[in-house]
């Protein structure tokens, strides 16, 4: 058997339903169905759903993980009724944000007010359907993957600041502005450590950077790197220390004060959204993405669908990082964060950069091993 | 400006790393309460109850290790209508006004038996009218639950404390013991006349009337209209309760040291 | 951005109660600011007028719901003055070691709402956690775990359960380990450093000028500490030192605290051990008959138609968890207390915010706030 993959799996689901549905229909309606276009466009949106289910679960599933493992942090238990040790529990909190009103204010510019949390969503959602997740499952034939989920993650301030502002409300406003402010000085140092991982694995294409990594995986040798992107994606996802644009001790709750019902959960679900992406983006680029070093036993990948198991795997591992990050540290202040981002944070991501390119030149480092060869 | 203190033991907490230490200490937590954290899970398990108490060990800790004394807990009221003797006591403590005497079936029509109702929307849990009552018919459970959806249920009966009671609930046994220097019911003789109020109303049945001789009329002196008896206490069976004080209409009746 | 004045309160996650903080910004920093009390105000002083002696004490518990007990015991000690009542030695103990486990109840509660400020959630329940053991003590005693309605004039409602000894040691050995916890997760995040170092600076002269109390007084160096300065109970019985810092900046005060603590435990360790060994009663022998027992309403005067009691004026000074507390009590000579007055420390120290907040950032304004430590129920009374 040929090894499934995305676009294998959706071509065979939009065939079977065609051939399904033409046998039951007369020969004219059936000839129009099973015809390759109507087959290849039945193919792109179950393709589409696929990406949209895996996503939503996989966001729903990560508020599970993180409300479970904070409460361990924190000597609780977290959410444990409603389903299996509370798994069902989000579900039943988006149904209740979801019969719940959207208030918006008298004042609020509704265009803003609507489509800012709605552009945010859509946005980030948007990435994931150029994230591969396992050798064949992805969107393939575009070589500057990386490049891209990059510049649509950078959308999110822009909405942020949108919706903020539109909301009429002072926290808001403020929220906001330090949103603004944080994610535009943090892209800079994100960018420099994707750089250096460009550098050694010589693509944009997530692929070639998951195949460049297997003998060793980027992290040992890159770790400034891995330590500016990951303090960096914690800026940019807002979550503590970082998380001072929602800072609900000063700013109530900072740029999404004034929203209530879908609006906010649309917000929440972005956040975690955008922290599923950060997560999957570390484990692309320095864990190896889908790949296990060559010397766990061939029984653990051997089976179908091995590859996306141990990326969801090391992706929830890496989130599980992020929460113990949350549990243990205080919030800082916009000031400190933006010193700590222009002072300490870009002179890091140039050296990374240095060692990237000292990295490639030499090829083999001790202990890691060598790149592999093109 | 380095901050100095003064300290028994010195926090020698410097930050090692930035952040290492609050990150250990978050990580030594999450591996002790991997299994069993400390939270209790309400609902199913309650800290009244004994055996769990003793079962379950949290392993983060020892919260429910302690064995928490729950014999005192000023929870619902639990009250015994059989010895209860209407002396209103527990009406007059209540900081609240959250009780009020309602007549229960069992008195005799000239005595009706009341009982107190309690209004647990007003009730501070304040242990007052247990305190005071002297026949230890209205005690405090560990009972804790009170949620209605009527305000009108937050209304306990007498009855309904009655059940509370035959529960067999711990109750609260703290009795405040009398003050030794407790004043009496006192008579002011030339006031009395011997109307049988006192006696009639006395919860106890403690005051009884004693015939007095009636006083011959001297020339030009008018001998007061009036029941010639008086009232004794029996100070062993008195309650201090003041009801023969409130109801007396003479105003003869006043508390003092007994001679 | 150009100024405005926002509204840090009533309904506010930064007050950890109902109050309002107006603040003058400009962009992040603070120019001014107008704290506003007053929105929890219950009359608990006009309500005392029209109650006994001990049934104030239940007002007491809700004045300040985290330090209940410690309030019971201002009210406690200006009302036997007024009343000329002496409580036995082992009552007085008791109430010591009921004021000194509120303490440390009380500065746990502080430390998880003042931690949460800066954002760590994780110490909120730590400390929720470990204040329950102290709440659970005082279960044990008082039989509730916030208003307890346990100290009487004369005395204490009953005597402390055979295994209260025992229990509370364990308690103490316990909290003796957390504390080490808690600084881990705050002093050991450099983080923290950089939220608290160097914030929300009161200096000594500052403090006096304003009235400040308490934790905050000591941690600007003034060791002023009423049961060593003032001693009530018998504070003057058992061996401690006050806790003081230099600094007068945020991190001073979470020193303050947390080494007030372990002197708590210190004297808890004293008290306890005299408990143990000092078995006795604990209310005053010879009171007035009305206050140990209600009795039916006579007319306004009531109890004493025919009796007169001596007459007084009482007042009481407690170092309270949040500072000094204070209490005036008149005694007319009937079963009321003719008038009862109290001075909030926290009222003071909330007062003198414009010295601590201006020119600070508005991301500073919870972490010092939390380092104030306001209750709101003893401010408004």
């Amino acid at each position: 058997m040929s090894q499934a993959t995305l676009y294998s799996v959706s071509y065979d689901l939009s065939n079977t339903i065609a051939s399904a549905l033409g046998s039951v229909l007369p020969s004219g309606a059936r000839d129009l169905i099973t015809s390759s276009g109507v087959v290849t466009g039945f193919a792109v949106v179950i393709f589409a759903v696929i990406i949209l289910a895996a996503t939503m679960l996989n966001t729903i599933l990560l508020i599970w993980w993180e409300r479970k493992l904070l409460g361990r942090f924190m000597d609780r238990r977290g959410a444990m009724h409603v389903g299996f040790a509370g798994l069902l529990q989000n579900f039943a909190d988006g149904f209740k944000l979801f019969r719940k009103d959207t208030v918006k204010p008298r004042e609020a510019d509704p265009l803003g007010f609507y489509f800012g949390p709605t552009a945010y969503m859509i946005t980030s959602l948007a990435i994931f359907g150029i994230l591969p997740i396992s050798s064949g499952w992805d969107t393939g034939a575009l070589p500057l993957t990386l490049l891209l989920a990059l510049a649509i993650f950078a959308f999110a301030p822009l909405f942020i600041f949108v919706s903020a502002w539109s909301s009429n409300n002072k926290y808001s406003l403020m929220g906001g502005m330090r949103s603004a402010a944080q994610m535009i000085a943090y892209e800079v140092p994100l960018l420099l450590a994707v750089v250096s991982v460009v550098i050694v694995a010589g693509s944009f294409d997530l692929n070639t950077i998951v195949y460049e990594q297997q003998n060793y995986w980027f992290w040992g040798p890159l770790i400034l790197a891995l330590i500016v992107f990951v303090a960096a994606m914690l800026a940019e996802m807002e979550r503590i220390p970082f998380d001072l644009p929602e800072a609900e001790a000063e700013l109530v709750e900072g740029w999404n004060t004034e929203y209530g019902g879908m609006f906010f959960a649309f917000f929440m679900f972005t956040d975690y959204l955008r922290a599923l992406v950060g997560s999957v983006l570390v484990v692309l680029l320095f864990f190896g993405g889908w790949t296990l070093p060559s010397w766990v036993p061939s029984v653990a990948t051997s089976w179908p669908l091995a590859g996306i198991f141990w990326f969801m795997v090391k992706t929830y591992i890496v989130f599980g990082v992020f929460v113990w990050i949350r549990a243990s540290l205080p919030r800082v202040r916009t000031d400190q964060l933006l010193r700590v981002g222009w002072n300490r944070m870009i002179p890091l991501g140039l050296v990374s950069v240095f060692v990237a390119a000292l990295l490639v030149v030499a090829k083999c480092v001790w202990p890691f091993g060598c790149l592999p060869t093109p | 400006m380095a901050t100095e203190i003064t300290a028994t033991e010195k926090p020698n907490q410097n930050p090692i790393l930035w952040v290492a230490r609050p990150m250990a200490t978050a990580a030594r937590q999450f591996a002790k309460s991997l299994f069993r954290p400390s939270t209790i899970v309400y609902p199913y398990e309650r800290l009244e109850d004994p055996e769990f108490r003793e079962k379950v060990a949290v392993a983060s800790g020892k919260p429910i290790g302690l064995g928490q004394v729950w014999d005192n807990y000023r929870g619902v009221h639990a009250l015994n209508i059989a010895t209860c003797i209407s002396c209103n006591l527990c009406q007059f403590s209540c900081p609240d006004l959250c009780i009020e005497m309602v007549t229960v079936p069992g008195g005799d029509p000239k005595h009706p038996k009341k009982c107190p109702e309690i209004d647990y929307g007003k009730c501070s849990y304040c242990g007052f009218c247990s305190d005071a009552c002297p026949e230890g018919c209205l005690t405090m459970t560990t009972r804790y639950e009170l949620s209605v959806t009527k305000r009108s249920d937050m209304v306990y009966s007498p009855q309904r404390l009655n059940e509370v009671f035959k529960t067999k609930l711990p109750m609260n046994p703290i009795r405040l013991a009398r003050p030794a220097n407790e004043d009496s019911i006192l008579l002011d003789v030339p006031l009395c006349i011997g109307c049988n109020a006192c006696a009639r109303d006395c919860p106890t049945q403690c005051i009884t009337m004693l015939d007095i001789p009636k006083p011959e009329a001297k020339a030009g002196e008018k001998i007061p209209k009036r029941i010639w008896k008086e009232p004794v206490v029996n100070d062993s069976d008195c309650v201090r309760c003041g009801t023969c004080i409130s109801v007396c209409p003479k105003e003869c009746l006043f508390w003092g040291t007994r001679k | 951005m150009s100024e405005m004045w926002i509204n840090m309160g009533p309904q506010h996650p930064m007050t950890h109660g109902l109050w309002n903080l107006r603040v003058r910004i400009d962009g992040e920093v603070v120019l001014d600011v107008d704290p506003e009390m007053g929105y929890l105000h219950r009359g608990i002083e006009k309500i005392s007028e029209d109650r006994h002696y001990n049934e104030v004490v239940t007002l007491m518990d809700r004045t300040c719901y985290v330090a209940g007990l410690a309030w019971e015991h201002l009210y406690i000690l200006a009302s036997e003055q007024a009343l000329h009542i002496t409580p036995p030695e082992r009552a007085q103990y008791i109430r010591m070691t009921c004021e000194e486990f509120q303490r440390i109840g009380s500065h746990i509660m502080w430390y998880a709402a003042f931690v949460n400020d800066i954002g760590l959630m994780t110490p909120f329940l730590y400390g929720m956690r470990d204040r329950d053991l102290v709440l659970d003590l005082f279960q044990s005693f008082t039989g509730a775990r916030m208003t307890y309605e346990y100290m009487r004039v004369g005395g204490v409602r009953n005597d402390l359960p055979p295994t209260f000894t025992d229990q509370a040691r364990k308690v103490l050995d316990w909290l003796t380990d957390r504390f080490r916890e808690y600084d881990q997760l705050c002093l050991g995040s450099s983080i923290f450093h950089k939220r608290c170092d160097h914030l929300g600076v009161l200096k000594a002269n500052d403090c006096i000028a304003h009235g400040v109390t308490g934790p905050m007084l000591r941690s600007a160096g003034v060791k002023r500490d009423l049961r060593k300065d003032r001693p009530y109970a018998r504070y003057d019985a058992v061996d401690f030192d006050v806790a003081v810092a230099d600094g007068a900046d945020v991190t001073a005060r979470y020193l303050v605290r947390m080494e007030e603590m372990r002197q708590s435990i210190r004297i808890l360790r004293q008290t306890v051990d005299w408990l143990e060994h000092h078995p006795g009663p604990v209310m005053a022998e010879h009171l007035p008959r009305w206050l140990g027992a209600p009795y039916a309403p006579v007319g306004r005067e009531g109890y004493l138609l025919k009796r007169n009691y001596a007459k007084g004026v009482g007042f009481s000074a407690v170092e309270e968890p949040h500072g000094e507390a204070q209490a005036y009590v008149v005694n007319e000579g009937t079963e009321h207390p003719y008038r009862v007055k109290f001075r909030s420390p926290i009222f003071a120290n909330l007062s003198a915010a414009r010295q601590y907040l201006v020119g600070y950032r508005v991301a500073d304004i919870p972490p010092i706030m939390g380092s104030v430590d306001p209750c709101i129920g003893e401010v408004d009374r």
